[in-house]
Parts: C-alpha cells; structure tokens; sequence
C-alpha cells in the first residue's frame, strides 16, 4: 500500500486541489444565492400553485417537497418554476391548435398554452419563467415526450445545449425515481441561473468517463510493455580505431537526366455554410423522448 | 582449489569493490593462500560431495560455504587466456537493477525485495573472443535526386555516379558467449565490455564467484563471430553511402579472415525470479552495469492500478466539470 500511496500521491494531491476548489466554489456560490431575494411583481398569475402532478408520478409528500424546494428557488432565481407530469394523449390537443405538429412537439404546444393559459411569469404575465412538462404517456409512435419550455429572462440563457445538459440529467433518473428527476430539473435549473456564466460550454455527463477510461488504457499500455534491454553497441564498437579505413573511395559523376511534370491546377469550389434562424415567439426550449 | 586467509583461516573472495583479495571474516585483505585439490565432486575445504552443474569451473560448496574453483575446469585446454575481474559488487549490481526497473509499477511487489535479491550471483561466463581482418569492395551506381518547382511545371533531376568503396577493417575481439545456460540473445544484449580492464587469467579472481567453462570450442561458435561481423562491415559500407538517394550495386564482395581467438571469463550478475511458476532471467554486466531482463507483469497490479487511474481521472474530471457548471 505505501508503494501504491507514493506511486498515486500526486494524482491524490490533484484530486483534493480539485476538491477543496469545488467545496469552496460551492459554499462561495450558496452564500451568494442565499444572499439573493427577489420580489414578485406579477399580480397577474391565476395560480399559487407550481407542481400539477395530473400523471400522479409523486406521492403527496414528494409533492410537497417539491413546492418547497421550488418557492426557495423561485426567490433566488427570480423565475417562476413549473412543473407538469401528464398521462394521457396529445395528439388530438395539440392537432387541434396546430394541425400539421409532429409527435415530439406536442408536448411543446401544451406547455406554452399552459404557462399563458395560467400568466406564469416571475416579473409579469408570460414573463421569466421555466415549465416542464413530462407525458407519461406513450404516443402512437410509442415514445415518451417531455418539453422544457422557457420563458423571459430564462429563454436568453438556455441554448440547445444546455437544454438537453438539464434534461439530460432529469432521465437519468425518471424512470426508477420520478421525484429525484423533477428535483435534479429545480436545483440545476436554479444552478444555471445563479451561475456566473464564465463558462457556458456544455460537457456531456459521459466525457469524464471516457476520459478517465483513455487515461487509464493509455496508462496501461505506456507501463505494461517490458523490454528486455536495448542494444548498445554500434557498427564500429568492434574496429580497432573505431573507424574503417577506405583504400578506395571514388564517386564519379556519370550523367544526368531531368523529368517535368506540369503541376494540375484543379479550379476550386468553396461549399456552403448555411445558418438557420431562430424563430420570434415569446417562448424557448426543447424536448427529449424515451 | 580454494582460497584461504593466512591470518584466521576463513575463505578469501575477491572483492570487485576493492579490486583485491579480501577475507569477509577478518577483513583481511591479499592474505590469501591458495590452498589446491579437490575436484567438481569434492569440496577441498570440507571434504563434502558437490553436486556441480556440467561445465561448472567455479561454485560454492553448500556444506562449508567455501567458493572453490576447479582445477581440471581452469587448466589445460580449458585455462581461459584472460579474465574481465568484476568491476561492480553485489550491492552495486542491486542498484542497477533497482534504477532500471523502479519505475516499473506493474512489476509484483516482492521483485525487488531483499529476501529475493538475496539470490543473486555473480558467474564468470565463457567467451571466444575473435579477430579478424576484413575487407570489403563495393561498386555500383549511385542516384541524387533534387526536385524543384519553376510556374507550373516541377522539375525532377536525377544525377547518375559510379561508385567504388574498398573498405579494409581490423576486428578486434568479437565475444561470443560460449554458455548453453545463458541466452545468446541476452549476452549479445550485456556488451559491450570495455576491454581496457582484461587480463591475464589467475584462478584467484574467480573466487566468491560462480564460472563456468567453454561449452562449446571456438570452431562450432565462429558462425556468430562472422554473423557479427558481416552486419557490421555491411553498416559501415552502408554509412559510406549515405549521400546517395538509391544505391544499386553491381558488386559486392566482403572477405573475413580470422587473424586470433582468444578464450575469456566474463563477469555477469545472475538474478533468477520466480513468478507464477515461471523463472524470469535478470543479468547486470559485471563491469559497466548494464541491465538486461524482461520484467513479469502482475494481472492484479495492472487491475488496481489501472482502476485507480480511471477512477481518479474520472472523479477528477467530474469534479472540475461541475466546477466550470457552478461558474
């Protein structure tokens, strides 16, 4: 053990840096949310509450923890914080409101009629805010669809990315623990808020894995390999004087021969980048199906 | 033969670090008397049977602890003609070996103990040392070829030249082990030896050492020497030629003549590990330190180590992913 403990210690030393670094941004980063408070200003919403349980996923007590952990964050993110589970179809809703809509974004179209339908919004009706909405249900094409809208302030810091980071993180969990799901989606939601924002780049959940898997093959095969020795002599090791002696040594020139090729210039064709445009609605977000 | 200090009686040993003879018991040094007799089967010390490997010329009596050495083993036809002394002492030896393979962490943990380092030995291998006088004549067309580019068009010149090398080189003592216990690949691998410190044979630097006597004459074991020397003949011609982008030969012609051959004993740190029922063979050159060995590999330090890198480097990542997610 103490020769694995030397061997280690510097990746032991790194490992704690790291930690230490996290505990203390972490605590760094509580002290400052706590610190934040901020005040509704919408009079409007026609509903106090925040998690419509209509799939019954969650049992009372989950509920309840819930609506507590979300009223907390609400004050610290300044954003409203919705939470639906459903199971049932959306098929003929959604086909009624927009008739051509594909399967995945059904749920979109029931999460932005309810967050107006209801003038969600922290600051004002159909202000900042956040709703997700998960259909247990299985539609025609047999998948389960969940919509991540976001609203106001909420909209401008989410991009595709992050989108799919925070429900990333919800199905990891949902199907063996819907209430740790629905948590993970509050705590990450206001983590992403109160975050400084210096950076925004997304890293899968997997990357550590396979890096640490890379490191660990790469590892493995820099120390496995055993050589027997390398070879130390050389040609001369052996001639008296270290060096031969040359009674003879004629280079004389004979003649000379010269190729041209003529280089083909191939006239070049750029291609084209293409960048799509975003479209002008009040409302964000993205979805995920299982 | 043995050697015996004049002063208390106990076995005298050459000792490489002191370049002399030494007595581990009274700290004598060059107070050795050589005390003759005795035989592969008998102990001249203690009388005692040995049981000695077939071309043993020196070993350790088991009974007594005594080094002897084997007259009918070291005279005669079989009296080497020189002798590399040990140059490095166990300890050194050690050293090399610890240097070489302590950065190797999938080796098991019991490799570079004391109790196994306990049974390294020193041996005096058998060597035919060749010389030859060589010479090699070459001729053929040379190629040099320069490329460059003018607008559009690329230029290829190819120039064309004659040549002709007479290369003449003294050998001087190309060893070639002559031990069916030791791998040639191994001894090949141990040189070189610097042959500055040869010398003439005496039996007396032989004791505190294993040795053994040539298994094979000089005749049956030159096919090697000429081996050697050929490929090396061939490289230095090859040097010669280095200017040349292609070479084609017309002629090549290498004549070798041995001009000597010389019997010598040279100086090997033997060290023999156990590992999961197979022995692995270590050698220190007993003169300049050099380690040869292929080191065993242990499956479950590969496991715990290679588990510990992935575990440590994901944990780590993680970490400073959500640190760069808090940010």
């Amino acid at each position: 053990m103490k020769e694995y403990f030397r061997y280690f210690r510097w990746m032991y030393i790194i490992l704690g840096t790291v930690v230490i670094l996290y505990i203390f941004i972490s605590v760094g980063h509580g002290v400052i949310s706590g610190a934040a408070n901020h005040q509704r200003t919408n009079t409007e919403c026609t509903t106090d509450e925040r998690v419509f349980d209509y799939g019954d996923v969650l049992t009372d007590e989950e509920e309840d923890s819930l609506r507590s952990l979300i009223a907390k964050r609400e004050k610290q993110t300044g954003c409203d914080i919705v939470l639906i589970t459903l199971k049932e179809s959306l098929k003929d809703y959604a086909r009624e409101i927009e008739p051509y809509v594909v399967y995945d974004e059904f749920v979109r179209i029931y999460a932005e009629e309810f967050y107006e339908e209801h003038n969600f919004g922290y600051d004002k009706p159909n202000g900042d805010g956040v709703l997700l909405v998960d259909n247990w249900f299985r539609e025609d094409d047999g998948r389960i669809y969940t919509w991540f809208s976001t609203t106001g302030k909420v909209k401008e810091i989410y991009d595709a990315a992050e989108i799919n980071h925070i429900l990333d993180n919800v199905y990891r969990y949902v199907e063996h623990d819907p209430y740790r799901a629905y948590k993970t989606y509050v705590n990450d939601f206001y983590h992403d808020m109160m975050g400084t924002r210096l950076f925004t780049l997304y890293v899968p959940s997997w990357v550590p894995w396979v890096i640490g898997i890379i490191s660990a093959v790469i590892f493995i095969l820099c120390n496995v390999r055993s050589k027997r020795g390398r070879k130390t002599t050389t040609a001369a090791t052996y001639v008296e004087g270290m060096e031969p002696e040359f009674k003879i040594r004629q280079d004389r020139f004979l003649r000379k021969s010269v190729v041209q090729r003529k280089i083909q210039t191939s006239s070049s064709s750029g291609g084209h980048s293409g960048g799509g445009g975003g479209g002008g609605g009040s409302h964000g977000g993205g979805g995920h199906s299982r | 033969m043995l050697f015996k200090c004049r002063n208390c009686g106990g076995n005298v040993v050459y000792e490489p670090g002191r370049r002399r003879m030494y007595c581990p018991h009274c700290e004598g040094e060059d107070s050795e008397d050589t005390i003759q007799g005795g035989s592969v089967t008998q102990c001249v010390n203690c009388g005692a049977p040995m049981e000695t490997p077939a071309y043993a010329s020196a070993g350790r009596c088991e009974h007594c602890g005594c080094y002897i050495v084997f007259n009918e083993r070291v005279e005669g036809v079989y009296e080497p003609h020189l002798l590399l002394p040990f140059y490095i002492n166990k300890d050194l030896a050690v050293g090399a070996m610890e240097a070489e393979f302590s950065k190797r962490v999938f080796t098991p943990s019991d490799f570079m103990s004391a109790r196994s380092l306990e049974k390294m030995v020193g041996i005096y291998v058998p060597f035919w040392l060749y010389n030859y006088n060589a010479r090699y004549d070459f001729a053929g067309e040379g190629t040099k070829i320069r490329s460059w580019t003018s607008g559009n068009t690329e230029y290829t010149e190819t120039s064309y030249y004659e040549v002709v090398r007479r290369m003449e080189l003294d050998f001087d003592r190309i060893p070639v082990d002559a031990s069916y216990a030791m791998d040639d690949g191994i001894m090949d691998l141990m040189e070189p030896y610097s042959y500055r410190l040869l010398q003439d044979f005496e039996p007396k630097y032989m004791s505190g050492f294993y040795g053994e006597v040539y298994n094979q004459g000089a005749p049956e074991l030159e096919g090697r020497a000429q081996v050697k020397a050929r490929n090396a003949s061939e490289e230095l011609m090859q040097q010669s030629l280095s200017g040349y982008s292609t070479v084609r030969p017309y002629r090549k012609d290498l004549n070798l003549q041995r001009s000597g051959v010389k019997y010598a004993l040279m100086p090997v740190w033997q060290y023999l590990y156990r590992y999961r029922g197979k022995t692995y063979q270590f050698h220190v050159n007993g003169q300049t330190g050099k380690v040869i060995g292929k080191t065993p590999v242990s499956i479950g330090k590969v496991f715990a180590y290679g588990a510990s890198v992935f575990a440590i480097v994901t944990v780590i990542c993680s970490f400073v992913v959500s640190v760069l997610e808090i940010l």
